[in-house]
């Protein structure tokens, strides 16, 4: 701030001199009226070349010292202005102070003179009415040097400058002005002489600048003293004379060469001529016009200090509190506090920082000694680890120990559906036990199973598997039943398909794949009789003995034949009977039939047998449609129905022996009907398709149930001697137990068998039923049916019976029982038939 | 009647989904996890999960609803949020460089207290107990890690005291039941308060940290687990009546660290100590006149250590007054006609517990340095022995004077004749080398495997089988096997067959292999073919030279055998078989799951033993060829 007022101050001074300095030094020559000082200001030898006695040197001593000390100024000022912000405000406020009154000059230069020292306010105020205006030129310069050195710290410099300054003043006294214009001298605040002037008195004769030698030739134009060698006159009235024109100037400039960087200076060292560089000279040009050489912007946005922004705060001029220098009682009275709980100690001074996990006390948690209770319904405690096997060890029986075998596969198992997580290993001392490399994985699998795992209370059965089997009574003590195999009946060449005893229990017919009918003595194995019925090798598909006894008929299907034989092994009254039976129909077929089967297509037909059939003791054949695959009689003994499940509704048909009549009992198909069977004493019809068995009333000619047994397909049912309770067989491995009384739903499903289930029988006076099956067994079981309606039967499975072989996946075709004996008759497709005893 | 709207009841009501829950209690799921650790909250199972997630099937997390519900004012969720509106103050106050507000904040930063949380989850002293499994071993593994970025140094050094001090409780008490060393660890199990509590140690090596574990999880059980354990150690140490914590020995600490250092002063001694130390003192300055001041302090430091260390001498305190605190017995009265007197059952002090105790109380083990010594020394303290380290005689011997602290002037001679003394009193030394290339008479050496089994035995195992260099017995587990083989049983079973009949063995194995269930017909069939190749055997034995009858006598008598074990065997079975007919669906899925089960286990002692025969096998034919 103060740097720029200086060299906005410098400046006007300075111009006028330097642009005729220039010309000056590239004349070369010295003009008269031209004062030639600027290039000596730095380079002394000029000086004294030019030094020739006259006022000059003064002059350019004088201006050369004044530069230099510009040139400090600036310096010393840049750094200044660099340190002291807060001195540089205060004496910007000084600058402004001072502006304010016109006497501000005097002032600063009183304060310069005398130091600063307060005795000049007094001497302020005399001087005021003897100050000379011309001074003031001058002065300027100086109340600002001074104001600037004021502030200045450098007394070096301070004494330098005011020497110089001191020495100017009297320097320029001496010589500009006349000693009339001093009344007297007085002593300075500095001790020496101080001049005090007259007071101006302000008439025309006391102004002297037009003393100077100017042209009087007034108004007349300067053209019309052109043909003149002089250009006007003086006051005195003698000739001023023209002075050199450019022409000359110009001719004889060009007449000298200039060599490049020409200064027309020598080297004071080297004695050599000095060059300067365009640069080196634009840089002396910017020196003298007192611009900044450096790279430095003069253009910079000024700071506005003293702006028209109004404070919020004045300056206050109030005197200082008193609190400011008396100290505080009531801090007093706490530091002494603070002092008395150091003393005291309840205050420790740079106590060692505690850890706040330290501080947490640690204490009887569990005082108050709670009653263990039961935790919460819903609470899962987190099952504990499995406590470490032998296995584990390290050192464990080597039988532990993995083969490789072991080893591969645990490695090839994925890590998650290993067995265990580690492999038995075996050290050979404690000391060659090296660490366990997932062990911080497995603490942290655990980790995560205690929080992250869903938990769910799964209730371990701790029971004897055992106790899990029902409670049944012994087979011993449901003796008898059929154990063992005490006969086998072979003969037969394929399956066997079909069995049946008589009900004397002595005879024992089957009938095979062979197309043979065979007839068995029990006891011994013997064959007694043999028939081939079926042509063309046609299977046999049942055989059944006629249940009244002594009549000797025994019913064989094979194909879609249906033959009733006589065979010739019982007595001759047997015999006759028998035949008797069987011829009594024919006399009925003569009849016509009756009036609701004329229209109608006869279901079957009764004729006699060929020749070769009669005489193998077949008696009647009965040809049907379709082939008859299950023959069953009715407990009377004249009727029997036969079963071709392919006959659509001519499926069932119902034989009546002793009229050589078929009778068809459904209008409309019934779907694949499997077995058809009488009630052992009511007029009922049982008839099994391929899921149900439906029970029809053969008196009101209704339905009257239709059990459902749950099996996709029925093989085979069997109804128990006292009608309440039916057993079925199934394809699908199922036998079922349906009490009637109850449901049409089974009352037990049972599972045992393996394969197919062929045939399920009851057991015609003991408490027996079994069922035959592909897989080769025979499962024999009790069956309890009690006549207390809220008891359900007891049924305990009593024997396996394991013989036949399995022949292309078929096993036991058909079963029989003894009419009295707990005897077994089984037949299968490995070609035999067996008698199972007790 | 009212309709009934689907999921507003039951399973739907009594279960939350994990993402619920977190709403519910406005909860980062990091937070949530933590709060879920602290509180002993799981997910569940539900029965239904479609029910329970309300008619959707995909998988899903369950909570049981009320467990959130309670946890809605659980004070140390409130200090969560505390904690996370502190962290936005420090990271704000670091951002801005405020380095002395954001001291400030750290050193008021929100803490929380587990205390409650612990009484809560165990109401009582004992579910604690139960507890602690986990816990310990959860302590005892990161008492072994090395402090790391992830896990400080704090928390490993009050791992290590906490498991110190559980360590120096079991030992004093003399608690210690079971020890097993696997190929993971060696496992402990303690009696504390009748609660079996087993734990798992890792062997001192710097453990394996696999880069994929999550440390805050583990972390958090630690947090909660210090804090357990330090109240149940507190109210341990209370009720056996000593001070908790214990005082650290330095000295030791410096010698080998572990429960040696813990100096467990009980606390009548404590409040006595004021008034005796005077007395004490002199008795002690009469006994050491002969040495200088400073040596016999440290000395008296060291042989307490040697002796077995502080636990052990006040063990052996508290012996002198279980002398006069011996337990009244009450002896029944005869009965007589009028009075009918029960015997009560009595505390019998020679009951294999009592035994175990003070198994090894009149022995002095000298434990190599090559022996890990927090296993052997924790295990022989527990057992009422007493040990001497040589690791820590080194120490004590070959000190490096320059290396000491405070100029004392240590007594190598006298220090010698101290330890000389000691070593005179030693009976077994543990030695776990090769070979010995000196040994000192009269001391028992053996390996540090006598030491487990005898304790797991509850006897003293006879030492030759464990002497150095030999090849040891195996190391059983003495929660035996999980599938119920006993090898020992097995060698037993074995020296009898032996006996009876040496080269049947392969002969036997075929018998257990083959199937029994035999079809009754065709054994009769298969008898003949047995006949036929008998005679055929026969034949060809006659022709190698060999006579006949006695390989003929051996399968008759096989023959015997094997009727008279089946007869009843078999009817039983097949009686089995059909009653199983009569099982429902249900029942006979149960019990073939059973079976499984039971099948597996069969099958796995059945290898074991197979295993076993052949091994002994291999080992007899080398026997024969030596």
């Amino acid at each position: 701030m103060a740097k720029r007022k200086l060299a906005g101050a410098k400046k006007p001074a300075a111009k006028p001199q330097t642009s005729v300095q220039i010309t000056g030094n590239q004349q070369g020559s010295k003009l008269e009226n031209v004062p030639a000082r600027a290039p000596r200001l730095l380079i002394e030898d000029e000086d004294e070349d030019n030094e020739d006695g006259d006022e000059d040197g003064y002059i350019d001593d004088e201006a050369e010292e004044a530069e230099d000390d510009e040139l400090e100024y600036e310096s010393d000022l840049e750094e200044y202005d660099d340190e002291d912000d807060v001195s540089e405000k205060f004496e910007g406020l000084l600058d402004g102070a001072i502006s304010d009154s016109e006497s501000e000059d005097e002032a600063s230069d009183d304060a310069s003179e005398g130091d600063g020292e307060e005795d000049d306010a007094n001497e302020e105020v005399l001087h005021f009415g003897e100050d000379d205006e011309n001074e003031e030129h001058e002065d300027e310069a100086e109340v600002i040097k001074n104001s600037v050195s004021d502030d200045d710290e450098e007394d070096e410099y301070l004494s330098k400058y005011s020497a110089a300054s001191e020495a100017e003043s009297l320097s320029s006294i001496s010589s500009d002005q006349d000693d009339s214009r001093i009344a007297y001298y007085t002593t300075g605040a500095h001790g020496r002489p101080r001049p005090i002037y007259h007071e101006i008195d302000p008439h025309y004769s006391s102004d002297d600048s037009d003393l100077e030698d100017m042209n009087t030739i007034g108004n007349v134009p300067l053209s019309a003293y052109d043909e003149y060698p002089h250009i006007g006159y003086d006051i005195n009235g003698k000739r001023i004379m023209r002075p050199a024109t450019g022409s000359a100037l110009d001719s004889l400039l060009d007449s000298i060469e200039v060599p490049e960087g020409w200064t027309g200076l020598i080297d004071k060292e080297s004695g050599a001529d000095l060059k300067l560089t365009k640069d080196e000279l634009e840089l002396v040009k910017k020196i003298q016009l007192g611009e900044n050489a450096g790279d430095v912007n003069p253009y910079e946005n000024t700071i506005e200090w003293f702006s028209s922004k109004t404070e919020i705060m004045a300056l206050s001029a109030a005197p200082e509190p008193k609190r400011r220098f008396v100290p505080s009682r009531h801090e007093a009275k706490r530091i002494m506090k603070i002092v008395k709980a150091i003393r005291e100690g309840r205050i420790v001074p740079n106590k060692p920082k505690v850890r706040p996990e330290d501080e947490q006390p640690v204490y009887d948690l569990w005082a108050d000694d709670l009653q263990e209770q039961q935790p919460h319904v819903m609470h899962i405690p987190a099952p504990k680890l499995a406590k470490p096997t032998n296995d584990e060890s390290y050192n464990p029986p080597e039988e532990y120990l993995p083969s490789e075998e072991e080893i591969n596969a645990w490695n090839e198992t994925d890590a998650m559906d290993r067995e265990r997580d580690y492999l038995p290993r075996k050290y050979s001392s404690l000391r060659t036990v090296p660490r366990y490399e997932d062990f911080v994985r497995e603490r942290f699998e655990r980790s995560l199973d205690l929080y992250l795992a869903p938990r769910v209370r799964k209730n371990k059965l701790n029971i004897d598997p055992d106790s899990l089997l029902p409670k049944l009574p012994s087979p011993q003590d449901l003796r008898p039943f059929p154990i063992k195999c005490s006969v086998t009946y072979r003969g037969h060449k394929g399956r066997v398909r079909a069995v049946s005893i008589d009900s004397s229990g002595l005879w024992l017919a089957t009938g095979g794949d062979d197309g043979t009918v065979r007839i068995w003595e029990v006891l011994t194995g013997r064959e007694i009789w043999k028939a081939t019925v079926g042509d063309d090798d046609e299977a046999v598909q049942s055989v059944e003995w006629n249940p009244v006894k002594d009549s000797g008929i025994l019913a064989v299907s094979a194909g879609e034949k249906i033959f009733l034989c006589l065979p010739p092994i019982f007595d001759d009254e047997t015999e006759v009977t028998g035949q008797e039976l069987l011829a009594a129909g024919w006399g009925y077929a003569a009849q016509p039939a009756p009036v609701e089967h004329i229209n109608k297509e006869q279901h079957c037909k009764w004729i006699k047998p060929s020749t070769k059939l009669a005489s193998q003791g077949v008696d009647v054949v009965i040809v049907c449609r379709k082939t008859v695959k299950q023959i069953a009689w009715h407990r009377r003994g004249d009727y029997f129905t036969g079963v071709s499940p392919e006959g659509a509704n001519m499926a069932v048909l119902v034989h009546q022996v002793s009229k050589h009549n078929t009778q068809s009992p459904f209008r409309k198909s019934k779907g694949i009907i499997q077995r058809a069977q009488f009630h052992p004493f009511k007029p009922m019809l049982y008839v099994a398709t391929q899921r149900y068995v439906r029970i029809y009333d053969l008196s009101t000619q209704s339905l009257t149930k239709a059990l459902q047994p749950g099996a996709r397909w029925l093989s085979s049912f069997d109804i128990h001697p006292q009608g309440d309770n039916v057993i079925t067989g199934s394809y699908d491995k199922r036998v079922t137990w349906h009490d009637l009384d109850l449901s049409t739903k089974p009352y037990r499903t049972l599972r045992y068998h393996t394969r197919a289930v062929r045939d399920v029988r009851f057991h015609t006076r003991l408490p027996l039923f079994c069922s035959a099956s592909d897989d080769g067994y025979i499962n024999v079981f009790h069956g309890t049916v009690y006549d207390d309606l809220l008891r359900n039967p007891l049924l305990v499975p009593l024997k396996v019976l394991k013989g036949h072989t399995v022949v292309q996946s078929l096993g036991v075709l058909k079963v029989a029982w003894h009419p009295k004996e707990a005897w077994l008759f089984s037949v299968g497709a490995d070609g035999t038939a067996k008698l199972w005893t007790s | 009647m009212r309709i009934k709207k689907k999921h507003q009841a039951g399973a739907a009501k009594n279960f939350i989904t994990r993402t619920q829950a977190v709403k519910k209690l406005q909860l980062s799921l990091a937070d949530f996890r933590r709060i879920c650790i602290f509180k002993g909250i799981y997910p569940r199972a539900p029965r239904s999960a479609k029910k329970a997630n309300k008619g959707s099937t995909a998988p899903t997390t369950f909570y049981y609803t009320k467990d959130i519900q309670y946890l809605l004012h659980e004070p140390v969720i409130q200090k969560f949020r505390d904690h996370k509106i502190f962290a936005r103050k420090l990271s704000r106050a670091l951002g801005r460089g405020d380095v002395s507000d954001a001291k400030r904040l750290d050193e008021n930063r929100p803490r929380y207290r587990l205390d409650l949380i612990v009484k809560e989850r165990y109401p009582t002293f004992l579910d604690a107990v139960r507890d602690l499994d986990d816990a310990l071993s959860m302590l005892f593994l990161f008492a072994a890690m090395p402090a790391s970025d992830k896990v400080s140094a704090r928390v490993t050094e009050d791992a290590e005291k906490l498991c110190n001090q559980w360590m120096a409780y079991v030992a004093r008490e003399r608690l210690l039941r079971k020890v097993f060393v696997s190929i993971k660890g060696v496992y402990y199990e303690a009696e504390v308060k009748g609660q079996e509590v087993v734990w798992l140690v890792p062997f001192k090596f710097p453990q394996n940290i696999p880069t994929d574990i999550d440390f805050r999880i583990m972390l958090t059980f630690l947090e909660f687990y210090t804090t357990l354990l330090q109240f149940v150690l507190y109210r341990l140490y209370a009720n056996a009546g000593i001070v908790y914590p214990p005082k650290i020995d330095a000295a030791k600490v410096q010698g080998v660290g572990g429960i040696s250092a813990y100096v467990m002063e009980g606390k009548r001694e404590k409040e006595s100590l004021l008034q005796t130390s005077t007395t004490k003192k002199a008795i002690t300055e009469s006994e050491m006149a002969s040495r200088a001041q400073t040596i016999s302090t440290v000395l008296n430091k060291i042989t307490d250590h040697a002796a077995g260390d502080t636990i052990a001498t006040l063990a052996d305190d508290d012996d002198e007054e279980e002398v006069t605190e011996t337990l009244d017995k009450f002896t029944a009265l005869p009965s007589t006609d009028t009075v009918i007197s029960d015997i009560i059952p009595q505390p019998d002090e020679t009951s294999p517990e009592e035994i175990v105790k003070t198994l090894f109380s009149p022995f002095t083990f000298y434990v190599g340095r090559e022996v890990p010594l927090e296993i052997v020394e924790f295990t022989i303290l527990s057992l009422g022995g007493t040990v001497v380290s040589e690791s820590v005689l080194d120490g004590y011997l070959h000190v490096d004077t320059d290396a000491l602290p405070d100029a004392e002037e240590v007594d190598f001679d006298a220090r010698q004749r101290e330890v000389d003394a000691l070593l005179k009193k030693v009976t077994h030394q543990i030695c776990d080398r090769p070979a010995l290339a000196s040994r000192v008479p009269g001391r028992i050496y053996v390996q540090p495997q006598w030491v487990f089994d005898s304790l797991n035995r509850g006897r003293l195992v006879p030492v030759d089988e464990y002497a150095v260099g030999a090849t040891l017995p195996p190391h059983l587990s003495p929660w035996g096997d999980g599938a119920g083989y006993d090898p020992e049983d097995i060698g037993k079973e074995e020296e009898g067959e032996e006996s009876e009949e040496e080269d049947e063995e392969v002969e036997g194995d075929k018998e257990v292999e083959g199937d029994e269930e035999e079809i009754e017909v065709d054994e009769e069939e298969e008898d003949e073919e047995d006949e036929a190749l008998q005679h055929q055997r026969e034949l060809e034995s006659e022709a190698k030279g060999i006579i006949y009858s006695s390989t003929a006598s051996k399968k008759r008598k096989r023959a015997d055998k094997k009727p008279k074990k089946s007869a009843e065997e078999k009817q039983a079975e097949e009686e089995k078989e059909l009653r199983k007919i009569m099982m429902t669906n249900k029942q006979k899925k149960l019990y073939n799951q059973m079976q499984y089960g039971i099948q597996k286990k069969e099958t796995r002692r059945e290898t074991l033993k197979t295993k076993r025969r052949k091994l002994e096998k291999n080992k007899q034919n080398k026997k024969r060829v030596l």
